[in-house]
């Protein structure tokens, strides 16, 4: 299928051309805007890197100031506190349910994989008003537990359904073994399904952890002032900052990185589990 | 020996069910609880800050219906549903064909990066760097045309006319580098493959392959990504929220973004659950057929 003619060579060219400035553009504008003086900004002259990066408005987005008074570091620190838990128990909790869904065969568990593949394409709008009811009443909305303990509720059917989509492939021969030894299938699980789909475990724990730190719905409708995420911050921020754009540019930046150092370094994790989730499921 | 037989069949004891399905079923439980809950909202007369279930059956379906921002908003979500989706996936679907068939692996590992970078950002942020690219006075797409000597002054999302379409075209930007591996991955099978090769030696043309032999046998692959888009089109509301807050005026409303701010501004809260439910009935309905298929490959 693979050909080297000069048209062909003209056209890669071409395409390579135009997705690199439509992809790159938007990336290279939010760096080198975060740089910039308010004056250079509203002057029109951010485009070029000419002047002093202004280094500062990082620290300014991250701590505050009188005209940036959304400070992003705790909210940081929140995002990361919720984001981690809700992966670390989805994937634990999720890998147990998907093994069942994988290996039971009942009208019970039937049932049980139907009402979790409906779950996973429920819009959170239908959902929000009785946890919002849920958090005020229990007192769960003013701490990161009531945050993770929503984003669980939405997020474990996804786990289960993609870890068992995994197990699935695993051959069931190293489990009968293991089962003529006189172990239980609890232990089958941890000692032998577990520790084998580890790479599994990172791709579905990389899906759910972009998915939960990128999430706005929730995080606007439930979060207290003391639990707010990135993502809610960087609303606020553009609602009430509306000409910094050097300094909205700069916590984009940050909350964007997070993610992107895992994009960048485990992309492949990234891509199988956007795979899983989509071509399997 | 017996107890092993019937383990075979895939029995359990009950330690271990409580062990493997607790967890999910705790959450399930309260996951439908909650959609349940909500129905039952929709039907009642709850329009303040203080809880009210008095049942009022369709009360606050007919004053949804009969608001203007009501018409809009399905205008508006059709306009996602078709122009999110369709252009998404032909671009996708060529693109796609186009990083087989180069013979630079390079340019295609850099593409493939390139496009789905994307993919690793929240639309809060997406949202607000295109609010910066289209910035209407001193944003950078502008700002750049002047620089070429072009004096366009697009508007952007500022015109209520067009501003939708700008704001589909920033998931557009989103999700393209996704839908392309989903689409390429799709292309991966051995026997679309054999196919392809057979459908050369016959002297096929490039373009033929791809109508002929590629595109009918991925329509399992092109149905989850439609249904995906679908979901996700549907859904929107970060997009509208961060970039126009469903202005100027309500032109760019969409019923998620009504629903919040009919729930959590207004305190309309039967209203904001019907529009829930609405939201809801139409993904139920739009991921029918893909639900079909995904069952049918796990139980085969």
């Amino acid at each position: 299928m693979k050909t080297k003619s000069r048209s062909a060579k003209i056209l890669v060219a071409v395409i390579l051309a135009v997705l690199s400035f439509v992809y790159l553009l938007p990336l290279y504008v939010m760096v080198i805007t975060a740089l910039k003086s308010a004056q250079e900004v509203s002057a029109g002259q951010y485009l070029l890197p000419t002047g002093q990066p202004q280094w500062s408005n990082f620290t300014e987005v991250l701590f505050g100031s009188q005209r940036f008074r959304s400070e992003m570091a705790t909210r940081l620190g929140n995002s990361i506190i919720i984001s981690f838990s809700v992966t670390a128990l989805c994937a634990f909790f999720g890998g147990l349910s998907g093994y069942y869904l994988s290996r039971i065969r009942s009208r019970f568990s039937t049932v049980l994989f139907i009402l979790v593949g409906i779950a996973l394409y429920l819009p959170y709008q239908v959902v929000i008003i009785p946890l919002s009811i849920l958090m005020a009443k229990t007192g769960l909305g003013q701490s990161h537990a009531g945050l993770i303990f929503s984003y669980m509720i939405l997020n474990m059917p996804l786990a289960s359904v993609l870890l068992g989509t995994f197990f699935l492939a695993i051959p069931r021969e190293l489990e009968e073994a293991a089962e003529v030894d006189g172990a239980s299938r609890i232990q089958i699980f941890f000692q032998v399904v577990m520790p084998i789909s580890l790479p599994a475990y990172a791709s579905v724990a990389i899906i759910i952890f972009t998915q939960v730190w990128n999430e706005f719905f929730l995080a606007l409708s439930l979060a207290s002032r003391k639990t707010q995420t990135v993502q809610v911050v960087m609303a606020e921020a553009k609602g009430t900052t509306l000409v910094l754009y050097n300094l909205q540019m700069a916590a984009a930046l940050i909350a964007v990185s997070v993610p992107l150092i895992f994009f960048l370094f485990l992309g492949r994790y990234f891509i199988r589990g956007i795979l899983a989730g989509a071509l399997k499921g | 020996m017996a107890k092993l037989r019937r383990r075979h069949r895939g029995e359990l004891t009950w330690t271990e069910n409580l062990v493997f399905l607790a967890p999910l079923l705790f959450f399930l439980i309260l996951l439908y609880g909650t959609l349940f809950w909500t129905i039952y909202v929709s039907f009642t007369d709850w329009s303040t800050m203080a809880p009210n279930y008095q049942f009022t059956g369709l009360k606050w379906y007919r004053f949804l219906v009969q608001q203007p921002k009501f018409k809009v908003d399905i205008i508006n979500n059709l306009k996602w549903l078709i122009l999110g989706v369709f252009p998404t996936v032909t671009v996708a679907i060529f693109l796609a064909y186009f990083l087989e068939l180069t013979p630079f692996p390079k340019v295609e590992a850099y593409i493939r990066t390139l496009i789905l970078y994307p993919v690793a950002m929240s639309f809060i942020v997406t949202g607000t760097v295109w609010s910066w690219m289209y910035e209407p006075s001193r944003g950078v797409i502008n700002t750049l045309l002047r620089l070429l000597g072009i004096d366009a002054n697009l508007r952007f999302t500022t015109n209520p006319e067009t501003a939708t379409y700008w704001l589909i075209l920033i998931f557009i930007w989103q999700y393209l580098g996704f839908s392309v591996i989903i689409v390429q991955s799709s292309f991966r099978t051995t026997e679309l493959q054999e196919l392809v090769e057979a459908a050369i030696v016959d002297g096929a043309s490039r373009l033929r392959i791809l109508f002929a032999i590629i595109l009918p046998n991925i329509r399992g692959g092109l149905l989850i990504l439609i249904s995906l888009l679908l979901i996700s089109t549907l859904k929107v509301f970060d997009i509208v929220y961060i970039v126009t807050f469903g202005g100027p005026g309500i032109a760019t409303d969409v019923l998620a973004l009504n629903m919040w701010i009919t729930t959590f501004q207004q305190h309309l809260v039967s209203a904001g659950a019907g529009l829930g439910v609405i939201i809801f009935v139409s993904s139920f309905i739009l991921v029918i057929p893909y639900t079909i298929y995904a069952f049918r490959k796990w139980f085969e």
